[in-house]
């Protein structure tokens, strides 16, 4: 798992040194569709621990989720109801089952792991 | 372990590239824009040259002061109260509680009539006029005012009640009115005076401002109450202060 890490960082760096920024009032939309992301991004990594990982549904669920955040949010200021909230409890919350199923596929994993290796001391 | 595919993992990499640029941009928009001196040489000197006068100023209050100071500890108590009553004295001509003397300009505010055939109104000055009128008299370098017989102060208050110009808590009488107008130069003055911005606004409501130079006028005093209980020191800090 080192290579999409190093990745992140790489993505860190060049959006840090091509000193981009946007308008204030885009920072909102910006924001929501960042939320989005990880929320698609941690889906993909537990999809991934679970072993039913598909790269097109990762990919869609990508840009189909940051384009319906941006959306919704774009949608609430038209209608001045603040919708975007939505959209950040709705990616919040998936937020912390997904990582909350990670951690404890993770130590599913180890347990598993340190009494596969115990049966062998045996 | 499960076999991580090279595609799938190619895949999460490129995302993981896009969230993070993502949030790099995020991070670079909140953060507040470090703000730079854009001024160039001249507007530096010209902002230096401006605190220089400022301290100049300063300086010489402080000698004032200081000067004040001393010739009341130098003193005896005979001349210390001397002292005060010449500094009171000072106190009250600056705050208009005195009569002053000296030159300036009379203005007389007279209604202008048109031989129109529609019935007009007789034209009254209202206090937006007056304000006006007292502030451009005061960047003209107006040292002291009156209207009438009323002095105008720096708390004068200049108000409309019930169709009239109360100044001082007084009704204005009708127009043609004179205004005193002491300064230092009262030729200046005069000509200011003459290109003013109120001579257009009196005469768009039909009055008109004639001024003449005066080599000696007597200002009443201002003959109230002067409320200071409204007033608060400001205790703001300004840049320079520090």
């Amino acid at each position: 798992m080192w290579l999409p890490a190093l990745f992140l960082i790489v993505g860190l760096t060049l959006g840090l040194l091509t000193d981009i920024t946007i308008p204030d009032q885009y920072s909102d939309y910006l924001s929501i569709a960042l939320l989005a992301a990880f929320d698609t991004l941690f889906g993909g990594i537990r999809a991934h621990l679970e072993g039913n990982f598909e790269e097109k549904v990762f990919i869609s669920g990508f840009f189909f989720n940051i384009s319906l955040a941006a959306l919704l949010a774009f949608i609430g200021v038209q209608l001045g109801i603040d919708l975007y909230l939505a959209a950040v409890f709705a990616f919040g919350v998936r937020l912390f089952q997904n990582i909350a199923i990670i951690r404890r596929k993770m130590l599913e994993k180890n347990n598993s792991l340190l009494k596969i290796e115990k049966n062998k001391r045996k | 372990m499960m076999k991580v595919k090279t595609q799938d993992k190619i895949i999460i990499s490129l995302v993981c590239t896009c969230v993070g640029f993502m949030a790099a941009v995020q991070f670079q928009s909140m953060r507040e824009p470090t703000k730079r001196d854009t001024r160039d040489l001249w507007e530096i000197r010209s902002q230096l040259q401006v605190e220089q006068k400022k301290q100049q100023q300063l300086y010489e209050q402080i000698a004032d002061a200081e000067q004040i100071i001393s010739q009341y500890q130098q003193k005896s108590e005979q001349q210390q109260l001397i002292t005060l009553k010449e500094s009171i004295e000072e106190l009250e001509k600056k705050a208009g509680l005195t009569e002053v003397t000296g030159s300036g300009v009379k203005i007389t505010v007279q209604p202008i009539f048109e031989g129109t055939e529609i019935r007009q109104q007789y034209p009254a000055i209202t206090p937006e006029l007056l304000h006006r009128l007292i502030n451009e008299l005061n960047s003209f370098g107006a040292t002291d005012i009156a209207i009438e017989n009323e002095r105008v102060i720096n708390t004068t208050p200049i108000r409309y009640v019930n169709g009239e110009t109360y100044v001082n808590n007084h009704a204005l009488p009708p127009v043609p009115l004179d205004i005193y107008v002491l300064s230092p130069n009262p030729k200046r003055l005069l000509n200011y005076i003459q290109v003013s911005q109120s001579k257009d606004y009196f005469s768009i409501e039909k009055l008109n401002l004639i001024a003449e130079l005066q080599e000696e006028i007597t200002l009443p005093e201002y003959n109230g109450l002067v409320r200071l209980d409204m007033l608060n020191v400001n205790e703001a800090v300004e840049t320079g202060d520090e």
